[in-house]
């Protein structure tokens, strides 16, 4: 089953820190966000395997917004 | 006492008017960025309203109550709840030893939220005000961000707690949250003829702006100006841009320089001198709207305001903090 890790905080994406296929824990931060000149950590709440990732370096995020695809 | 499990994104100490009469050394005057949302939660719990609370953004914030007291939450709209159980915000509410307060949502409307309790945030003054600097990391609590593990205490409240529960704004009283923020705002130093064009004020009081993700307590930054903004092809001695002058002090909380193409309106901790034009100036009575502005969502307008309103407002907004507002 699929399940999209969403932004916490609207931004920018500053960098996506997992690849396709890598294993992710619940609370293992998958991607960061610019905002505020702070990096805000975003996080997996759930367990799985990133199946896609939906966004790049720079694109502008609002709360809600999927980010990774993870197959859980 | 209250410890915190959760600081959320951005969880600091800060009170009002903020740290005052020190721009001379350099310092900013910090305080709340929604001094409003702030007086009022002080006011519904018995505390004088420029008390020290806890200035929440973006969310996602949890704390341990570790004794009795009352709480209210004014601000944006993050879903409180005690123990999982909802609890009304802009209202003084009853809280026990044990139980865990949760901020836990991004606010759709407006970007902070305040918690004041009874007796008030008990850290110790400097320079004569309780609030956070962070980027002088000084005031507040050990002059930073709020981390898990924290313990503030409490102040010695001014009522009797039981006396304090279920007290609310009478109704038309809470200020209107938006994803637009209109803000009242007087031309300042240097406008037009000498430093601006007349089409570049128009633009700024024309239109709307999107609030830049770069902004912060320091600064709220919108989208740069169009290349007819500029009266003068350059900064002369102040420097190449025409953005530059030779550096002058900056007025208190709500001035807007232009720095190169991009507007910033500086704030609670924005310098306090520069080598930048100021165009504009955000009347005291709407500052509290920069604060909720949410970085890369929320949009300004400016309106154009004279002295002489900006000072009536203000009076206006002040007189709010009154018991006469105050019901049960």
């Amino acid at each position: 089953m699929d399940h999209k890790v969403t932004a916490t905080m609207p931004g920018l994406v500053a960098r996506v820190v997992v690849n396709v296929g890598e294993k992710v824990a619940e609370g293992q931060e998958v991607a960061v966000i610019n905002c505020m000149k702070t990096e805000i950590s975003v996080k997996a709440d759930k367990p799985g395997a990133v199946k896609e990732i939906l966004v790049k370096e720079w694109d502008e995020m609002q709360v809600g917004d999927p980010m990774v695809v993870l197959e859980i | 006492m209250l410890k915190i499990i959760k600081p959320g994104i951005e969880t600091i100490v800060e009170d009002w008017p903020g740290r005052l009469g020190y721009l001379s050394k350099g310092m900013s005057a910090s305080g709340a960025m929604d001094n409003v949302s702030l007086q009022f939660a002080n006011l519904l719990v018995g505390n004088p309203t420029g008390e020290a609370g806890l200035e929440v953004a973006g969310g996602y914030f949890e704390a341990e109550f570790m004794e009795n007291t009352v709480i209210s939450i004014c601000g944006t709209d993050m879903k409180p709840t005690i123990n999982g159980n909802p609890i009304p915000m802009w209202e003084a509410v009853p809280v026990k030893k044990g139980d865990v307060l949760n901020l836990g949502v991004f606010g759709e409307f407006g970007f902070r939220s305040y918690v004041a309790v009874a007796g008030g945030i008990d850290v110790p003054p400097y320079l004569g005000s309780k609030s956070t600097c962070i980027f002088g990391s000084y005031g507040g609590f050990e002059g930073r961000k709020l981390a898990p593990g924290d313990v503030l205490k409490f102040g010695k409240p001014a009522r009797a707690l039981d006396t304090l529960a279920g007290r609310k704004l009478k109704k038309g009283v809470k200020p209107e949250f938006a994803r637009t923020w209109e803000l009242r705002a007087i031309p300042g130093p240097n406008t037009c003829p000498d430093y601006v064009t007349k089409e570049g004020m128009d633009y700024l009081y024309e239109n709307e702006h999107k609030i830049q993700h770069t902004s912060n307590r320091s600064a709220y930054r919108i989208e740069p100006v169009p290349e007819y903004f500029f009266a003068r092809a350059d900064g002369g001695v102040g420097g190449s841009h025409p953005s530059n002058i030779v550096d002058h002090g900056y007025a208190i909380r709500g001035t807007m320089n232009v720095c190169g193409n991009t507007p910033i309106l500086l704030i609670a901790d924005g310098p306090t001198l520069g080598g930048y034009i100021n165009v504009l100036h955000v009347i005291n009575a709407d500052l509290w709207k920069i604060g909720q502005g949410t970085p890369a969502r929320d949009k300004f307008t400016f309106v154009y305001c004279t002295r002489e309103q900006a000072i009536e407002e203000r009076k206006k907004q002040r007189a709010l903090f009154t018991e006469d507002n105050v019901t049960k």
